[in-house]
């Protein structure tokens, strides 16, 4: 049994972290219309808010709820369930390294242990400079790429240890050849 | 009726429960932790799993199919036919148990709910006592989640009735389950705490030894402890109770269940509505005044004490019996005041509490009616908080913090005459219409206002039964200190009519007597007032006394 116990009936303002303006709750009612309930609209909400403020913040959880009508502790379920769902801040850009089967037989622990040499820092952590934060996830689905990472939504194929020098001081590194989905951008107009 | 099979014995059952119910109610003992019959079935347990006769796609022919099902979300269907004393159901208990206790900590002797925790009772009856895993287990730390109730998150083994309450009963979804896989844990959103009105259920609800009442945390082991049925006097539905209560007094407040009224839960009031029993500044001798203070008496000169004086303002107000009043303890000269004579209104009155039971609300009743016919009786202060809340299941929690004020009503309403709400009383105990009151009170919470106050002091001979001391003991002749509802026995009548007997769990407090005994006493009767005995000498004059409702027990193996 563990001996401590940690508060969680208060929140300190300073916990809070940002919360949403006007222009991302817009967005999200912009979504209302395509989804048969408010509640059904927590993903993309989730989405919205996160490319926002590039975490889910304790303020934007509880003014995602009131906007959806739902209990605060039900958007806290579902950011916690995706590891896609940043809690805390992060750096300007995020290193996603696939930690499953493929990768690791392919050298993804080598690029693990790389990475995380160069960066200085642990899972989910971030640089002091802001610059970088990493985290594993189980799988890219890429496999026949492996070893593969992710820095934001750029795929890099068949990374090797030795290649990390490389990608992290491209400035393109986390350049999308292709044009990013419209669907949290610019929602289709739906008939009421 | 359906008849379903269980092991080869046919089993009648109502249409529409989970073979599991069924199950439980015929005394089988089914292990499960995420059933419950209040709350939506997720089978996410798997502890209940049974083997069950299915059509077989091959040969049409009815099959014992080769993998198991949930019970609790497989409906009775006639003919049913299903296995549960076998070998694959009994391992699949054993490794779920033992799944179970992976992460579980061996802390029972620190542990709150040890005898009466189901993974005690699961591991002891269905898994293997001992662990394979030689990893260390996860230990995550407390948390706070509300001003009542702790987590304690390493105990948790996810059965979500508690996530699943504060959703589907409460309807405020405190509490969520965060995270994913086995690293999945019970949380509230910080700063949004549990603190709904029906909060402490989640603590009935859980298996385990996860969320614990901090009022009850580390006082009693609960093997220690006996309970009582009771009816709760928190608000006018007369929501059941357990009260759980040893030498040392009460400990906890359950809900017992009640298909009519509060089903399987109870609001915080009801459960922590008993703190006043213990309160030390309590009454605890009668009294009366002599000179201007209060000095102690005995309990065997109050009947001689109280009659002569009532007698006595009976019979003033009588023209056969002028200056009887002579014999109060306050000076004559406030006596000649008496004006409802004219009116109807007896210079006697009887304040009836709606904290009263329905026996002690009738012997007082028939009190002052043998020593004055027209005595007045006054429905005592009826508090009232808010407005009623109703729950999206259909729970409410009544604004009228009493409960039995149906009961009283409904005996002077039998008994006619002259009676008067409590504020017809005090308008008229202002003009001093009044010589002499017996006020009973009984309220856990400080009732008597300034104006109240002011309207009994103008009653030259008044008589106090209550818990507590209060503005009234300047005016008080008499003061008779009382037995809160712990202590005493008799029925109240909710606010749909419905009559519902409790039990004693705890003596009077010492140098007290229970109120129906010492209006027994009063009344000359001889012996020990029983309850049962005082309503079937209700029921014959008034028919709603006659039948009370018990609600029916859970089957054993429930929870």
């Amino acid at each position: 049994m563990s001996w401590r116990t940690i508060d969680r009936r208060t929140a300190a303002e300073q916990d809070l972290g940002p919360g949403l303006n006007d222009a991302v709750k817009e967005k999200i009612r912009s979504f209302f219309p395509r989804y048969p309930t408010k509640r059904a609209v927590l993903l993309p909400a989730l989405h919205i808010a996160q490319d926002a403020l590039g975490y889910i913040s304790l303020r934007a959880m509880r003014e995602l709820a009131e906007l959806l009508e739902l209990p605060p502790s039900a958007v806290l379920d579902v950011v916690t369930f995706y590891t896609h769902f940043w809690t805390h801040s992060r750096g300007r850009k995020t290193i996603v390294l696939c930690r499953s089967l493929t990768c690791e037989l392919m050298g993804g622990g080598r690029v693990r242990e790389g990475l995380e040499q160069r960066l200085g820092i642990g899972e989910h952590e971030t640089t002091p400079d802001g610059q970088w934060s990493y985290m594993t996830e189980e799988c890219l689905a890429a496999c026949e790429h492996a070893p593969c990472l992710l820095i934001n939504e750029k795929l890099h194929k068949g990374v090797q240890a030795e290649d990390l020098d490389r990608i992290l001081v491209d400035p393109e590194n986390d350049h999308l050849d292709m044009p990013r989905s419209t669907l949290f951008d610019a929602p289709a107009e739906t008939k009421p | 009726m359906p008849k379903i099979i269980i092991d080869g014995h046919t089993i009648e059952c109502r249409s529409g429960i989970p073979v599991l119910q069924a199950a439980l109610e015929a005394g089988l003992a089914v292990p499960h932790y995420c059933y419950h019959p209040g709350l939506s079935v997720v089978a996410s347990c798997r502890l209940c799993l049974m083997e069950m006769k299915m059509p077989n796609p091959k040969t049409g022919q009815m099959d014992w199919a080769p993998k198991l099902f949930p019970s609790c979300q497989t409906p009775v269907r006639d003919g049913l036919e299903v296995r549960f004393r076998s070998d694959p159901v009994r391992e699949n208990q054993q490794h779920v148990m033992e799944y179970y206790l992976l992460n579980h900590p061996l802390d029972c002797p620190v542990c709150d709910k040890a005898g009466e925790c189901y993974l005690q009772d699961y591991t002891e009856a269905n898994g293997p006592a001992t662990s394979r895993m030689v990893e260390d287990k996860t230990k995550n730390p407390k948390k706070d989640i509300g001003p009542h109730t702790l987590l304690y998150q390493d105990r948790c083994v996810l059965c979500s009735r508690c996530v699943r309450f504060c959703d589907e009963i409460a309807g405020t979804g405190e509490l969520a389950v965060v995270g994913r896989g086995s690293r999945c844990e019970i949380d509230v959103l910080p700063g949004q705490p549990l603190e709904n009105p029906l909060q402490g259920n989640v603590v009935d609800l859980c298996p385990v030894g996860a969320l614990l009442d901090k009022g009850f945390l580390f006082k009693q082991r609960v093997w220690l402890l006996r309970s009582a049925r009771s009816v709760s006097p928190a608000d006018s539905r007369g929501q059941t109770i357990w009260i759980d209560y040893n030498e040392a007094g009460i400990h906890r407040i359950r809900p017992r269940y009640n298909e009519k009224i509060n089903e399987w839960w109870i609001s915080d009031e009801a459960r922590f509505g008993w703190k006043h029993v213990h309160r030390p500044d309590r009454l605890r001798q009668p009294r009366i005044r002599q000179g201007v203070a209060l000095q102690p008496a005995r309990w065997e000169e109050l009947p001689g004490l109280l009659r002569a004086p009532f007698a006595g303002v009976a019979a003033c107000a009588s023209p056969a019996g002028p200056g009887g009043g002579a014999r109060l303890a306050q000076p004559p000269s406030l006596l000649g005041r008496g004006q409802g004579e004219g009116q109807g209104i007896g210079p006697l009155a009887a304040v009836l509490s709606p904290m009263l039971t329905c026996e002690e609300a009738w012997l007082l009743a028939k009190l002052a009616r043998s020593l004055a016919p027209q005595a007045t009786l006054v429905l005592g202060h009826v508090p009232v908080s808010g407005h009623d809340q109703t729950y999206p299941n259909g729970f409410t929690i009544k604004a009228e913090k009493c409960p039995n004020r149906r009961g009283v009503e409904t005996i002077l309403q039998h008994l006619g005459g002259p009676t008067a709400s409590f504020q017809e009383f005090l308008a008229q105990a202002v003009e001093g219409r009044f010589r002499a009151a017996y006020v009973t009170g009984g309220y856990p919470d400080a009732w008597v206002t300034d104006p109240v106050a002011a309207a009994l002091a103008r009653i030259p001979f008044l008589v106090v039964h209550d818990l507590f001391p209060s503005a009234l003991d300047g005016a008080a002749a008499v003061q008779i200190p009382g037995a809160a509802w712990t202590e005493r026995e008799g029925t109240f009548m909710n606010c749909d009519g419905l009559l519902q007997p409790f039990e004693r769990a705890l003596p009077p407090l010492e140098g007290v007597k229970a109120d129906g005994q010492f209006f027994y006493e009063l009344l000359g009767q001889p012996g020990l007032f029983r309850a049962q005995t005082v309503r079937e000498t209700m029921a014959a004059e008034l028919p709603q006394f006659s039948e009370v409702f018990i609600p029916r027990d859970l089957p054993k193996r429930a929870h």
